[in-house]
């Protein structure tokens, strides 16, 4: 079991993923927001964060950001689920582990989020 | 602040007022995202700011997907011009007051200086009274015209005239699709409008691969013709063989001439022949509803009008709108638009009927019209408009409505006349606005070159019911 913060804006996604995660075993934690995702971040430590790129008050790069220049945080995997940004994401690879691109189906997000735990 | 929608500045007297907020509102289907949308795109593309908020249970994966079908939209706008964010879970979880410090907060951040408001219906179920929804507004508004941000709240619901929300923006657009028959009919309303003198009315509008485009209500924006009318005593020359003479020198340069009569009497013919005059310093155009620009220049073969050297050498150009489904004011439009690119001296519409059609509202015509006629007078534009009469032949004379016919300049009615065994055309000239013509009947001819205008008809009696006789002796 792992925990996981989601940092998604769209309620609808983010309890899907939420969802998906949870019958997986994982603990979730979700924010609508960059910048209450990374209080959870930094209260939980997770060991792995799924987050969008487009939110108010903090872009998922911008959070991505924060959490690398964070000792204590530094090497939590990142996942960047992402509708239109997903070439930004590729772009920067020291801030995202991996990327993946809206709409995505249950099956490729298992597989990504189970290759970043293992690693 | 440009809407970037076509027609849609018109409307609004202008524009969008910088820093002002408005309502868009309609029923789901009617519009407004892809209205929004098209706003977004266009302020982005102009080096704009916008920030784009939405309440909705739709994702904004499923409306990129949808927006991406049309030609205003441009994925690498996407996080770069445009951001889309969501504070659905914001209002659930903290409410109202803290969404508007989000915004507050993100409208700073983005630099925006587009917001666009996305569910406003939701926002309105979360508050509890109605002066929470006041509040909400007056806020979200205030903090956005500080930052000289124009705002659109969009929202399903038909808010009434005084409802909190309508008290407090400075506009209120209202869309709306309904049946006129077995027809979809697209229609905008401005129903308020602080700081700008938008037209009055509903305003027909299309959506299309383009997106939206409006079509103001021509004599809403022409109720004055864009330039001031000279009259002009010049005579212009019909391009059939004496014909000129009857009508005292021509057709008077910078009026309209209405040329009514059955099918088959020589309508189009007469207005072919009066583009194949059309020069470089004359340039003309056929606006019609029935045939092809090909059949067209194919008739006039057959006729020997010289159309083709005029369409050839670019003096004419021949215009086709299948008599379908078309828009009034977009007719009216694109009519307009190519007179004033071209520069176009002489014009044909052939048929008015063509616009009646199109009408879905047919007790406006009359405003319409006028309002039509009036512009090309000022762009000092000579016309020649048909009206097809129901009757091949007999007595009845079914004409435009004296409403129409006032407005016109010039009248000729042609008819189809029995006499001896034989049909003959015979032109009559019915009106001249301020200006001597000859009142006698005349045989029109088709010949192998052009139509020709000879000699006055024979004596007859009845010759304008259809069926003449000889006169007693």
């Amino acid at each position: 079991m792992a925990i996981i913060v989601i940092a998604e804006d769209e309620f609808l996604l983010a309890d899907l993923l939420a969802s998906f995660l949870e019958d997986e075993g994982h603990e979730v934690r979700s924010a609508p927001h960059g910048v209450a995702a990374l209080k959870l971040v930094r209260a939980h430590k997770p060991d792995l964060v799924i987050t969008d790129f487009m939110m108010p008050l903090m872009t998922g790069l911008e959070l991505a950001q924060e959490i690398r220049a964070d000792l204590t945080l530094a090497n939590i995997p990142i996942l960047l689920v992402s509708g239109a940004q997903g070439d930004i994401g590729r772009d920067h690879p020291q801030m995202f582990n991996a990327v993946l691109d809206k709409p995505y189906d249950q099956t490729a997000l298992l597989i990504a989020v189970g290759r970043l735990l293992s690693s | 602040m440009d809407s970037g929608v076509p027609g849609l500045n018109e409307v609004l007297g202008g524009g969008f007022v910088e820093g002002a907020s408005y309502i868009v509102q309609g029923h789901p289907g009617a519009g407004k995202t892809i209205l929004a949308n098209q706003i977004a795109f266009a302020g982005a593309a102009a080096g704009r700011k916008v920030l784009y908020v939405t309440l909705l249970a739709e994702t904004h994966t499923r409306l990129f997907q949808s927006l991406g079908t049309l030609d205003f939209f441009d994925q690498s706008r996407l996080g770069a011009g445009i951001a889309y964010v969501s504070v659905f879970q914001t209002l659930r979880d903290e409410g109202l007051s803290a969404v508007v410090s989000l915004l507050r907060h993100e409208t700073k951040r983005q630099g925006a200086t587009l917001l666009v408001f996305d569910g406003l219906l939701n926002a309105r179920d979360r508050a509890e009274t109605d002066i929470d929804v006041k509040t909400f507004v007056a806020e979200v508004q205030s903090q956005a015209a500080f930052v000289g941000c124009t705002v659109l709240f969009l929202t399903s619901t038909r808010l009434a005239d005084d409802s909190p929300e309508h008290t407090m923006v400075d506009g209120v657009i209202e869309l709306n699709d309904e049946l006129s028959g077995v027809r979809s009919v697209r229609r905008l309303r401005v129903r308020k409008s602080r700081g700008s003198v938008s037209l009055n009315g509903f305003h027909q509008f299309e959506i299309t691969q383009k997106g939206v485009s409006v079509y103001p209500r021509l004599e809403a924006l022409l109720a004055s013709p864009s330039i001031l009318d000279r009259f002009s005593s010049e005579r212009m020359p019909s391009g059939v063989e004496g014909w000129d003479e009857i009508l005292g020198g021509g057709l008077p340069q910078g009026s309209v001439t209405l040329v009514f009569g059955p099918s088959g009497s020589g309508k189009t013919s007469l207005g072919l022949s009066f583009l194949s005059a059309a020069s470089t310093s004359e340039p003309g155009m056929l606006f019609g509803f029935y045939e092809t620009p090909e059949r067209l220049l194919a008739k006039a073969d057959a006729l020997g009008i010289n159309l083709r050297a005029a369409h050839t050498a670019g003096n004419v150009y021949l215009a086709w709108h299948p008599l379908t489904e078309n828009v009034t004011d977009k007719l009216a439009g694109d009519l307009l638009e190519k007179v004033r690119q071209l520069g176009v001296k002489r014009l044909v519409i052939d048929a008015l009927a063509g616009f009646e059609r199109a009408s879905v509202y047919k007790p406006r015509l009359v405003e319409f019209f006028a309002a039509l006629t009036n512009e090309l007078r000022a762009l000092g534009v000579t016309t020649l408009a048909t009206w097809e009469m129901q009757d091949f032949a007999g007595p009845s004379v079914v004409a435009p409505g004296p409403d129409i016919s006032s407005m016109l300049d010039n009248l000729v009615m042609l008819r189809q006349v029995e006499m001896n065994s034989q049909l003959k055309r015979v032109v009559t000239v019915l009106k001249v606005r301020d200006a001597r013509y000859s009142t006698q009947l005349f045989e029109l001819s088709f010949g192998n070159r052009g139509l020709k205008i000879a000699l006055p008809l024979q004596p007859v009696v009845g010759a304008t019911t259809g069926i003449a006789s000889s006169p007693e002796p």
